[in-house]
């Protein structure tokens, strides 16, 4: 059972537009594993006629729900073990050993917020208590932020790349499911953020998690992304991206590091408070990221694309906003990210 | 002492266990609305629950959903025989995931019974129904029920 | 590398089995702890790997993992429990007597996976 080029065209163009999230040809089956159960859920024979009811009858609501569903990130916990060991072995210390007294940290797109909890039990385990943490974690989507807030999760979801003793240190039995305990709940501050907006306060961070978000994006919006991050990180903090993800060719101002098996970048500093205007609405933050582009672009001896083309109209990441106001029937986010 | 196991919470069990181990996918199951038909060819499996709190947890269905669940179970072919020994191991299997996560519900720590599989609910003299659930899988019906022991 | 299955489910075995071939171990089935027990006082290698059931007749798999860690022969074998037994205590239970992980049912064969480069048994790769 495949989707037909119809189908994957209108959906791949559908996203792209919402949410600068491309989804290049090969991967119909992700559009068609995904949107399956909300074609289920709405009694079309399968994919094709599904996306064809829409099309037909277009609503916001339902729009919206398929652009979410095709861009959730699966997020699991220690599974990619490599940053968090970088974390507890090299830049823990290293900061303790500068007379830290205090350490920020911002996971960025945090979706349902595995990542920033991961970093707390991280942190738990390496600092004294003399050591004052504060994690802010956010996302675009309030939704994933309400659960993450919860600290709830299914048995499947701490099934994966929880270490045991981990879970049983930090989780207690939450219907059939569990939570996080409240002490690991109050490290970390939940908000609402575009990453293309300025950053959220809390800052300036010591590190910032920023995993699996850069690849979605054209190279202008990377730069831009990339921009506002470098502006939140203290002088020499810590940026650490996907495995997938890199700051070389894209911004000059990371310094590549190796530590063990993970890559992670330190902020050069220095340059240029110049960069990021302050507090500027979503679009105004599109052109300002679409002038820094093109203004790196030029001093990088490279010509600069018309902005227009080089950023998509609305980025927004790592899934989209409902439209405000709109009515949505409650729809199960159970198995959401378990591909 | 029936709000301890809440329908809600079974509900979510039994659909993390079909997405994770029969189908692989989300959104396979959903509640069964209106009557459940009369059983043709019933099959029944359940777990027993000891200790402190002491019950019940058991499956039935049709025997041909059973089979396709064994099918499933057991990555078999859509048309390939379903053996007895199959369905006992496999349905047997789903009634053991779903009540061991049940007795997680429980306050007290209890201890769980092997599986029995059988053509007929034997029922459980004395014992209360604590909480009913009907699944919808591909159409079909499944009923899950919790019985306490009074 | 070899590895145990332990679960009076066939359909499990199967299930856990296929997953560890997929990742390169060579898995052998047992029905039960003492059929482990036996199989593991053959002459063949130690596996690097036991995935035990809680529940099953003749001897659960609890009673394994002890009787596993009371020989030093078996000390390099990696135990993780795969069940149904869900309760907080019944986890801390298990990790006390000796095992190194613990897998619930149900669970989707990538958390298996998930469970093993933890445990640096498989080597990490990209998620899917």
């Amino acid at each position: 059972m495949t989707i037909s080029h119809d189908t994957f065209t209108f959906v791949a163009d559908l996203v792209r537009r919402r949410s600068a999230i491309l989804l290049e040809p090969g991967k119909e089956y992700l559009v068609e594993s995904r949107l399956l159960p909300l074609a289920r859920e709405a009694g079309a024979s399968g994919v094709d006629q599904f996306v064809a009811q829409l099309r037909a009858n277009p609503s916001p609501a339902r729009t919206a729900v398929v652009v979410e569903a095709l861009t959730t990130n699966e997020t699991s916990w220690f599974r990619d073990v490599a940053p968090f060991d970088a974390l507890r072995r090299h830049i823990v210390p290293e900061l303790r050993a500068g007379g830290l007294g205090r350490l920020r940290v911002w996971s960025a797109a945090c979706s349902t917020g595995q990542e920033a909890y991961s970093i707390a039990m991280t942190l738990q385990e390496v600092l004294v208590p003399t050591v004052a943490v504060e994690i802010t974690a956010t996302d675009l989507n309030e939704q994933v932020l309400e659960r993450a807030r919860s600290g709830t999760y299914t048995q499947l979801e701490v099934n994966r790349g929880l270490p045991a003793p981990t879970l049983v240190r930090h989780f207690q039995r939450h219907g059939s499911g569990w939570q996080v305990s409240d002490e690991l709940r109050r490290w970390i501050t939940f908000r609402q953020h575009n990453l293309l907006d300025v950053p959220p306060p809390g800052g300036p961070f010591d590190v910032v998690f920023l995993r699996n978000v850069l690849i979605y994006f054209d190279l202008p919006t990377k730069r831009a992304v990339l921009e506002r991050v470098r502006a939140a990180l203290r002088p020499g903090g810590y940026l650490v991206l996907g495995a997938a993800e890199t700051t070389i060719g894209v911004h000059d101002d990371y310094e590549r590091v190796v530590l063990d098996r993970a890559t992670v970048y330190r902020s050069a500093g220095g340059r240029a408070a110049a960069a990021a205007p302050a507090a500027a609405p979503t679009t105004a933050a599109t052109a300002t990221a679409a002038s820094l582009a093109a203004a790196r672009s030029t001093l990088a001896g490279v010509p600069a694309r018309p902005a227009s083309a080089a950023v998509p109209p609305r980025p927004v990441l790592p899934t989209p906003a409902r439209p405000a106001g709109s009515v949505f029937a409650p729809t199960s986010t159970r198995g959401a990210g378990l591909t | 002492m029936t709000t301890l196991i809440a329908g809600d919470d079974v509900y979510a069990i039994a659909e993390e266990l079909f997405t994770a181990m029969v189908d692989g996918e989300s959104g396979t199951v959903s509640q069964w609305f209106g009557d459940v038909p009369a059983w043709q060819v019933p099959v029944v499996a359940w777990v027993d629950l000891h200790g402190g709190w002491a019950g019940r947890a058991s499956v039935t269905t049709e025997r041909a959903t059973a089979d396709d669940l064994a099918r499933a179970l057991l990555q078999m072919g859509a048309d390939e025989p379903v053996l007895e020994e199959d369905l006992h191991d496999a349905f047997g299997e789903v009634a053991n995931v779903v009540g061991g996560n049940v007795k997680a519900l429980l306050p007290t720590q209890g201890t769980l019974g092997l599986p029995q599989v059988a053509d007929h609910d034997p029922g459980l003299p004395g014992s209360v129904l604590v909480t009913e659930v009907v699944l919808d899988w591909r159409g079909r019906p499944l009923v899950l029920r919790v019985r306490g022991a009074a | 590398m070899r590895a145990l299955v332990i679960d009076d489910s066939r359909a499990m075995r199967r299930i856990v089995g296929q997953t560890l071939r997929g990742l390169g171990f060579e898995p052998v089935e047992a029905e039960h702890g003492q059929h482990a027990l036996d199989l593991l006082a053959g002459d063949e290698p130690v596996p690097a790997l036991a995935c035990i059931d809680w529940n099953m007749p003749v001897m659960d798999g609890l009673t394994f993992v002890t009787r596993v860690r009371q020989n030093p022969q078996w000390r390099d074998m990696t135990l993780m429990m795969v069940t149904t037994e869900s309760e907080h205590g019944q986890i801390v239970r298990a990790l006390a007597a000796g095992a190194h992980e613990y897998l619930i049912k149900p669970f989707t064969t990538d958390a298996i996976r998930d469970k093993l480069e933890l445990l640096g048994l498989v080597p990490v790769g990209e998620s899917a």
